[in-house]
């Protein structure tokens, strides 16, 4: 029999691999996803507009929403988000964990409604808040996103963070922090959810005046053992600005196994997911049939070129190359 | 019916589409003068065809590896349901039992006999478009009115979780009818208050009550979670002075969405066997017609693009074997030599 031409072998391996792609099966794999819930503080001081969204001054909660939604639409699919809020001492969870590609529209639409009118109480105990987003996430199975700009109202006691009574590391996941900086005026509203300037210096708890008086007290002006133990004057201070309290978030992050990122975009948002989170396996499923199409397409343009290029061959003797057609 | 690629980069590989227009499948065969063959419109029509072979190999494949599919799309179907926004009360005393007290070994808290009829509920009417809301010390959107029926279980599953203070059921309403602003769909629409209490609720926030159901007008439903021993919707007050919102307040709240002008119904439930009997019957009332949307999801095209290359391939393929030069030995089996002018001329 006649060796077949080198064109032809090239053609049939492109049909056979042509052919190969038709029934190339579709291998099962293993994806990375996340079970996750969002828990986003909704206090007074999440109204601070120290964000600027297409060259107009955002509140914290605007850029958190803004970031949440994008967040939820770079999460690999198989990855589940469920949200909550969170205001006094309480997270309060609105729904659990749905699939992100699925579920995207009421997820979308469910971030997006998210208001600081929907806060019960004015206080916002982040520690406490903090553990109980825990306590939410962890029969859940899922791990913690907290968004808060770690402002405590009112301020912390002077025995600090109180303990965190739960086992540290099991619910793993980020503290985010949202906000400046600089402090700057938190926005005050009345009853009726209109704007009415902002808070003053005596509008709020300087100081927390509850338990044990901070060491160095007997210091202050004023002070008597029993009767004014934290000093003879009305307390004096910030708490009235507000700024990202990034070394109180770490702290809280060190005391629970959470870690600690500020708020920025979806890309390094879900790069400290990654790094945090607890990753779970999705079925996914690879098509093989790439593999074999491309090479098969590889082959046809080779077989095409070849002739090309023959063509351009100069013949040996004078002839006249016609095409029989 | 539209189609899309998942690479639309790789479409430049298109670009390889020309290549078989200037470069022959088939080897041709040197000849001294064009003179010698004369035209034939068969030869020129196999010419066409093989070329046309070459380019739709390439393309499909091309198409192929980029991912082409038919995207996905939703068609507008007519079913029966309604637009339908739960209203949950999450105050703290949801968390108890029927009989108000801590649930304990096999008793279910009201709020997870709740969950678990209305999942129930729910997985009967697929086609219902369905918003949650709930109230307590304040109002909370929780779901924006969606057909996506994953997404609301998981927002009924979270009713059960310890809820907060206070019933402020006036704004929950409030906000439960404000649900339907956006929805211009012109279904039956409808309220399904779920609550174990209720609340006196502000004048301000009656008026405003009015004025919404007024402006679109909504089926309500109370299913009223009755604890033992506590006062009911249907009580008739002892004595003239205490028939006041503030000291019987689940029986103003009667009253009031009652005088609302739009069919009202409420159910007092006193076990999960009454909550499951009123939501039967709210089953059994909500099946006005509905517009609703079915997706269809996207369809892959790779698949068959790669079949249509494997059969153009094969064309080539066979042209190619059956190509016999013009100065073509004849065979050595006397069988091939008889077709070989056939040959010949498929060659062409």
């Amino acid at each position: 029999m006649r060796r077949p031409r080198p064109r032809t072998v090239l053609l049939a391996t492109a049909l056979a691999l042509a052919l190969a792609a038709v029934f190339a099966p579709r291998l099962a794999t293993r994806g990375t996803a996340f079970r996750l819930i969002a828990v986003v503080d909704v206090t007074g001081s999440m109204n601070v507009r120290d964000y600027t969204r297409d060259g107009r001054p955002a509140s914290r909660l605007d850029e958190v929403k803004a970031g949440l939604r994008a967040l939820a639409a770079r999460l690999p699919c198989g990855s589940e988000l469920g949200l909550g809020i969170f205001t006094e001492r309480r997270s309060f969870l609105l729904f659990e964990p749905v699939e992100v590609c699925a579920d995207f529209a009421p997820l979308d639409g469910a971030i997006a409604n998210l208001d600081w009118r929907m806060a019960w109480e004015g206080d916002s105990y982040i520690a406490a808040g903090l553990y109980s987003g825990i306590a939410l996430a962890r029969p859940l199975g899922a791990d913690l996103l907290f968004f808060t700009d770690g402002q405590e109202a009112p301020p912390l006691p002077a025995s600090g963070i109180p303990p965190f009574e739960e086992e540290a590391g099991v619910v793993r996941g980020l503290i985010v922090g949202v906000g400046g900086a600089t402090p700057v005026p938190i926005p005050k509203f009345d009853r009726d959810g209109q704007e009415i300037g902002f808070y003053g210096m005596d509008d709020v708890p300087q100081e927390n005046r509850h338990g044990l008086p901070p060491t160095g007290s007997e210091e202050r002006e004023g002070f008597h053992p029993r009767n004014a133990p934290w000093g003879g004057e009305a307390a004096s201070g910030e708490e009235h600005l507000s700024a990202v309290r990034t070394d109180h978030l770490e702290a809280l992050a060190a005391k629970t196994g959470l870690a600690y990122a500020p708020l920025a975009d979806a890309a390094s948002l879900a790069a400290a997911i990654a790094s945090s989170a607890r990753p779970r396996p999705v079925p996914g499923t690879w098509d093989s049939a790439p593999l074999p199409a491309g090479l098969s397409l590889a082959l046809l343009i080779a077989f095409f070129a070849a002739e090309v290029l023959h063509a351009r061959r100069p013949h040996p003797h004078p002839t006249t190359r016609i095409r029989v057609s | 019916m539209s189609m899309a690629v998942d690479q639309p980069l790789l479409l430049a590989l298109l670009v390889f589409c020309l290549l078989p227009l200037v470069a022959r499948a088939l080897s041709g065969t040197p000849v001294p003068g064009l003179v010698a063959v004369p035209r034939d419109g068969l030869s020129r029509a196999l010419d066409v065809a093989l070329k046309t072979a070459g380019v739709v190999a390439i393309a499909a494949l091309v198409l192929g590896l980029a991912g082409l599919h038919l995207t996905s799309q939703s068609v507008t179907r007519v079913g029966s349901g309604a637009h339908l926004v739960l209203l949950f009360d999450r105050s703290a005393s949801m968390d108890n039992t029927f009989a108000d007290r801590q649930p304990g070994q096999g008793e279910e808290s009201k709020s997870a006999a709740a969950k678990r009829l209305i999942t129930e509920f729910l997985a009967r009417r697929p086609r219902d478009r369905i918003g949650v809301t709930a109230f307590s010390t304040s109002p909370m959107p929780v779901l924006p009115l969606t057909d996506h029926h994953d997404a609301v279980a998981a927002a009924v599953a979270a009713i059960d979780r310890p809820g907060l203070a206070l019933t402020d059921v006036g704004r929950g309403l409030a906000l439960a009818f404000s649900t339907f602003d956006r929805d211009g769909s012109g279904a039956a629409r409808a309220v399904l208050l779920v609550s174990d209490g209720a609340a006196v609720i502000d004048l301000r926030v009656q008026a405003a009550l009015r004025d919404a159901v007024k402006r679109s007008p909504v089926r309500i439903y109370w299913l009223f979670l009755r604890t033992a021993g506590s006062a009911g919707i249907y009580d008739k007050p002892r004595e003239p002075g205490e028939d006041t919102p503030q000291a019987m307040p689940e029986r103003h709240l009667n009253l009031f969405l009652g005088s609302l002008g739009v069919p009202y119904r409420a159910f007092e439930a006193g076990s999960p066997q009454a909550v499951a009997d009123a939501i039967a019957e709210i089953d059994r009332q909500e099946t006005a017609p509905l517009t609703y949307v079915e997706r269809i999801p996207r369809r892959d095209l790779a698949r068959p693009a790669y079949a249509l290359a494997t059969l153009a391939t094969a064309l080539l393929l066979i042209a190619r074997l059956a190509e016999r030069g013009l100065g073509a030995q004849p065979a050595s089996r006397p069988r091939d030599a008889a077709r070989a002018p056939a040959h010949i001329r498929r060659a062409a």
